[in-house]
């Protein structure tokens, strides 16, 4: 698997030949379709979003607006909610993903280089909690969060996601696998081990870590069982919560409800579209590594 | 991995870490701190989309202009079971809003002992608003272990809508213009018929996916029970039950009604003329008002032995809150005795105002069509008692599941019983958990 | 569990290897326990939210334990027997295995395609993964305002292409055995970017001269896909199987948001009646029992899962 792993490289390689068959038409016509087919929802959601009202329900159907505007984005904007969503989203996926790294790359050092009493057991509990899906928690959860106080509030939110033993494992192997020179030159020199693993294993697993972070990031980003039921004050709920709920009370109004599904989306488009490498990349890994 | 591209950027360093964080934890506690002094807030929850929301929205405005030293949000969720669910999930949460509206027929399967706060009558009398302000019937509903846990605002019965154009063109309004008398199974066919053949299309529009208070209406009109005299046993009259599914059935076979619309589909058939007749809450009359339709309403009509239609009460409730303070208590008790006194424009709506004084105003009374069906509020059948029914609760999911095949041809009358039948039985079994 | 190292050397250490014993520095409590405080925060963590939810769960699913706080009384094995007794366990759960077995062939094989089509085209391919990819960054809700929209009858896209070629409109949200349908399009949409970069991903592992060898050998560009390309797939098709089993099999979101499990329950799944138990009815205890039943199914999947995987491995090696 090593070398699979080590071969990810962007697709442009090796010898290609510019022939230009019938054949390989076809297929860049049947990719570029296939594609065209896939970006058409979004299309009509932007499509539909920048109609005035009336059109949005016209028969026959019209492809483009006729009389585009900006109305929808204008009344979604002003009624505010989308702006303290994105806001809470963010809050939330920067806590998450930050205190997902911090958290799992101390355990993950913990169980791959130190010797504890305990620590096959503890390795083992964590193991086993893998095979636990959230999902099956939320309601002993969310019982859990009234006693703790925590409903309607971004730690509620946000403590729940940070447990990813999963991450703690991938990390932990990887780690199993930096030699331990390094370390033990640093160690020399007089580190303490917060401190190698601060300047040794975290550049050391960088792309790793990126991986991580970026899925952790877009995990949390769009989370929507949890937020859903841990938040009930609209003023705390995230993106994904927050338009689930705009759905009844808009009415048959589509071009704002497409509006606000087009503001939902695009942050992470955006995200997406500055870092497709790495993201892709990411998945790699992640299959590669099992 | 090889080609990860060197990065330029100098790690972050610990203190600079250090420093988000706590900068983070700043942001955090932000909106953390609403106990603090200046106005009282008051969040308010409710479930009106549509028409009622866009009116709701009106009289609120109108509310936060007048009343500068309250801080008040309103805020709509999705009618029904995301509502309520989040509501109690909320009040069981302990943050929740000061005030929400709530349907009157699910003040008891709500648990209001333990996610209510009970609303203080000294208050609420001090703001004006007494027990004898309403039908005694309506406000012993409220009452639970002597303690007051919701003010009712409205009643609203399922009525009929008619398009006056296409009902004059049929030949079915009086010389009043408004719509002659129906009152039995062959006169509301025949009606349905006339109508029918004006339109090209459908009779009436109505909500086949949830049939829950046609059918209500209907059985209640026959004098059907539901639970026998221990309240706990199901005792429906299967050949009553039975009369009035044939009934809905006929209507979809004969093409009266669609076989399949959910509500927005109703809304729309009436609006663009598709379907002269409406039968339904009388929720829409702002939404129809608004498309500018002619149109008239009359309590529903009575097609077997007895007048009844099935209806609910929209109330106030106060959520339960882990630290409600005096003041915000104060300002929620001020919130609702406002909205009361106001009811003549949620009255305009469509509802029927609870409070006696708005009701027996002449500005109420002038209100065309909406005092025309006023009378409907005395034969106003409210869900059996139980912990699963009510407005948007399990039981009318249970019969929206049922009943909408008989609608749609995909099940008898039988069968729709049968599952419906059963389905009660199952809740009854299930043990309360109120 | 393949992993390897970039020899990137950390920064301000010199290289010297001095293969150092460590100095033991006297200090017993930190070198025996000091390990522990690096997995402390974690071990917290995962105490307060997975290990003790996932007990509390088991010990209320023995109680009539109520969201509104009242009842509360010991009740045995009745939630047990309840949910096996209980028909609408049943149908979400099978609802559930409908979605699942419905969405993972063309979720795989729509993936392998992509992949195919998009292995090696250059800077096409940029545009290519872009759109395959979009739809998963995008949040369930975005996805399913979207195709609400879309399956919309009278206005809707797809019952306006279905007009205009001349076929008649389906309610496709409404109707039952349509329904579950309209989801799996909108989840195969939605979520097949991931395995289509799963494929990509083992695509471009498949050493270039494995090819230039069957070419010299005269091998067509079919012989190349059947001969070399999809068997040296076939554990990533394992693999992406086996991943979407257990993703499919927690649907939720995108129900719940187009259907709300409607219509007459025929799309419910088993997360839906969870939720519905424990915070519409408040049944805490009850719903807990029906997260159990689920969580047995998903670890029955895990532990094939793992079987299937460790047999295969060692095939490999």
């Amino acid at each position: 698997m090593t070398a699979q792993a080590i071969s990810l490289r962007p697709a442009v390689s090796g010898p290609v030949q510019p022939r230009f068959t019938f054949a390989k038409v076809a297929l860049i016509a049947g990719a570029a379709l296939l594609a065209l087919l896939w970006l058409v929802p979004l299309l009509w959601a932007l499509d539909t979003s920048l109609k005035p009202e009336p059109e949005t329900t016209r028969t026959p159907i019209t492809w483009f607006p006729i009389d585009p505007t900006s109305a929808a984005y204008r009344s979604v904007l002003e009624q505010g909610s989308i702006l303290r969503w994105f806001l809470n989203s963010t809050i939330v996926a920067v806590l998450v993903t930050a205190l997902t790294l911090l958290v799992s790359v101390l355990a993950a050092y913990g169980f791959s280089r130190t010797t504890f009493p305990g620590r096959k057991v503890l390795f083992g509990l964590l193991v086993a909690g893998i095979l636990v899906p959230p999902q099956v928690l939320i309601v002993p959860l969310f019982a859990e969060m009234t006693t703790l106080r925590l409903v309607d509030t971004y730690w509620g939110v946000v403590l729940p996601q940070v447990v990813a033993p999963v991450m703690v494992f991938v990390l932990k192997k990887f780690f199993d696998g930096v030699p331990r020179d390094y370390e033990d030159a640093a160690r020399v020199d007089g580190a303490n081990r917060l401190r190698i693993v601060w300047s040794v294993m975290v550049p050391m697993s960088r792309p790793i870590l990126g991986a991580v972070a970026i899925f952790t990031f877009i995990g949390a980003w769009n989370n929507f069982l949890w937020p859903f039921i841990v938040t009930t004050d609209p003023s705390m709920m995230t993106i994904p919560v927050g338009l689930a709920n705009v759905q009844g009370s808009y009415g048959l109004r589509y071009a704002q409800i497409m509006a606000s599904a087009v503001l939902g989306g695009l942050p992470l488009l955006i995200i997406y579209g500055l870092f497709q490498r790495h993201v892709i990349r990411g998945v790699g890994d992640a299959g590669v590594k099992g | 991995m090889p080609n990860h591209p060197a990065s330029p950027r100098p790690g972050p360093t610990r203190r600079r870490v250090l420093a988000g964080a706590l900068g983070l934890t700043g942001a955090l506690a932000l909106p953390g701190c609403g106990a603090t002094s200046g106005p009282a807030r008051v969040r308010e929850w409710n479930l009106f989309g549509g028409g009622d929301g866009a009116r709701l929205l009106q009289i609120h405005r109108q509310f936060v202009a007048e009343r500068k030293d309250i801080a008040f949000e309103a805020h709509t969720l999705a009618w029904g079971p995301p509502f309520y669910t989040k509501l109690a999930m909320s009040a069981a949460g302990g943050r929740a809003p000061e005030v929400a509206t709530l349907h009157l027929s699910r003040l008891r399967g709500f648990s209001p002992t333990t996610l209510l706060d009970p609303i203080p009558l000294d208050r609420l009398s001090a703001a004006g608003i007494n027990s004898s302000d309403f039908l005694p019937q309506t406000w012993d509903r409220c009452l639970i272990d002597d303690k007051l846990y919701a003010v009712p605002l409205d009643q609203h019965p399922f009525v009929l809508y008619y398009n006056t154009d296409i009902c004059r063109r049929a030949g079915l309004l009086g010389p009043d213009g408004r719509i002659k008398t129906i009152k039995g199974v062959d006169a509301l066919i025949e009606t349905m018929k006339a109508v029918k053949e004006t339109t090209g299309k459908f009779a009436a529009s109505v909500e086949t996916t949830n049939p829950w208070r046609l059918w209500w209406t209907l059985y209640g009109q026959l004098e059907g029970r539901f639970f026998d005299e221990s309240g706990t046993r199901l005792a429906l009259d299967d050949a009553k039950a039975l009369e009035a599914l044939q009934l809905m059935a006929k209507l979809a076979a004969d093409g009266l009604v669609p076989r399949s619309s959910p509500y927005a589909a109703l809304v729309a058939m009436f609006t663009n003329g598709d379907a002269g007749l409406s039968f339904n809450g009388e929720w829409e009359v702002t939404t129809y008002e608004t498309a500018k339709m002619k149109f008239g309403m009359a309590p529903f009509p009575q097609v077997y032995d007895v007048p009844a239609c099935a209806g609910d009460a929209h109330t106030f409730v106060m959520p339960h809150q882990n630290g409600r303070s005096a003041a915000s208590t104060q300002a929620t008790v001020e919130y609702i005795a406002w909205m009361l006194k106001h009811s003549v424009e949620w009255a305009e709506g469509g509802h029927i105002p609870a409070y006696q004084p708005v009701a027996t105003s002449a500005e109420y009374l002038a209100l065309r069509p909406q005092a025309d069906y006023r009378d409907a509020a005395n034969h106003v059948l409210l869900d059996p008692d139980a912990w699963f029914s009510g407005s948007g609760a399990q039981l009318q999911n249970e019969a929206g599941a049922a009943f909408s095949g008989v609608f749609s041809g995909q099940s008898s009358p039988r069968q729709a019983l049968d599952q419906f039948k059963a389905a009660v039985q199952k809740l009854l079994d299930t043990p309360s958990p109120v | 569990m393949a992993v390897q190292t970039s020899p990137r050397t950390p920064t301000g250490s010199s290289s010297t290897s001095t293969a150092s014993p460590r100095t033991p520095t006297g200090q017993p409590w930190t070198e025996k326990w000091g390990g522990l405080l690096f997995v402390a925060p974690f071990l917290v963590l995962f105490g307060f939210f997975l290990l003790w939810p996932t007990l509390s769960g088991l010990w209320n699913s023995f109680f009539n334990k109520s969201l509104a706080g009242v009842g509360g009384e010991f009740l045995g094995l009745a939630n047990w027997r309840e949910v096996f007794h209980d028909p609408a366990v049943w149908s979400s759960l099978k609802n559930t295995l409908v979605f699942t077995a419905m969405s993972t062939p063309p979720l795989v094989l729509t993936a392998l395609v992509m992949a195919l089509l998009a292995n090696r085209t250059g800077v096409f391919g940029w545009f290519l993964r872009f759109a395959y990819f979009a739809p998963f960054v995008l949040p369930a809700t975005v996805v399913t305002l979207i195709w609400v929209w879309i399956y919309q009858p009278g206005f809707g896209l797809v019952n306006g292409l279905l007009t205009s070629a001349g076929f008649a409109e389906i309610d496709w949200l409404n109707t039952e055995n349509r329904a579950m349908l309209a989801v799996v399009i909108t989840t195969v949409w939605w979520t097949v970017g991931f395995n289509f970069l799963l494929y990509l991903a083992a695509l471009q592992g498949i050493p270039e001269h494995l090819y230039e060898a069957a070419a010299i050998d005269g091998a067509g560009d079919r012989q190349k896909l059947f001969r070399i390309t999809l068997p040296l797939l076939s554990r990533t098709t394992g693999l992406i199987v086996v991943l979407q089993l257990v993703a499919s099999l927690k649907i939720f979101d995108q129900i719940y948001l187009m259907t709300v499990g409607g219509p007459n329950f025929s799309t419910r799944p088993i997360i839906q009646y969870i939720y519905e138990s424990g915070f519409t009815s408040y049944r805490i205890g009850y719903a807990s029992a029906i997260s159990y039943l689920f969580f047995v199914v998903i670890v029955i999947v895990s532990i094939a899962q793992f079987k299937l995987f460790s047999g295969r491995k060692e095939d490999l090696r």
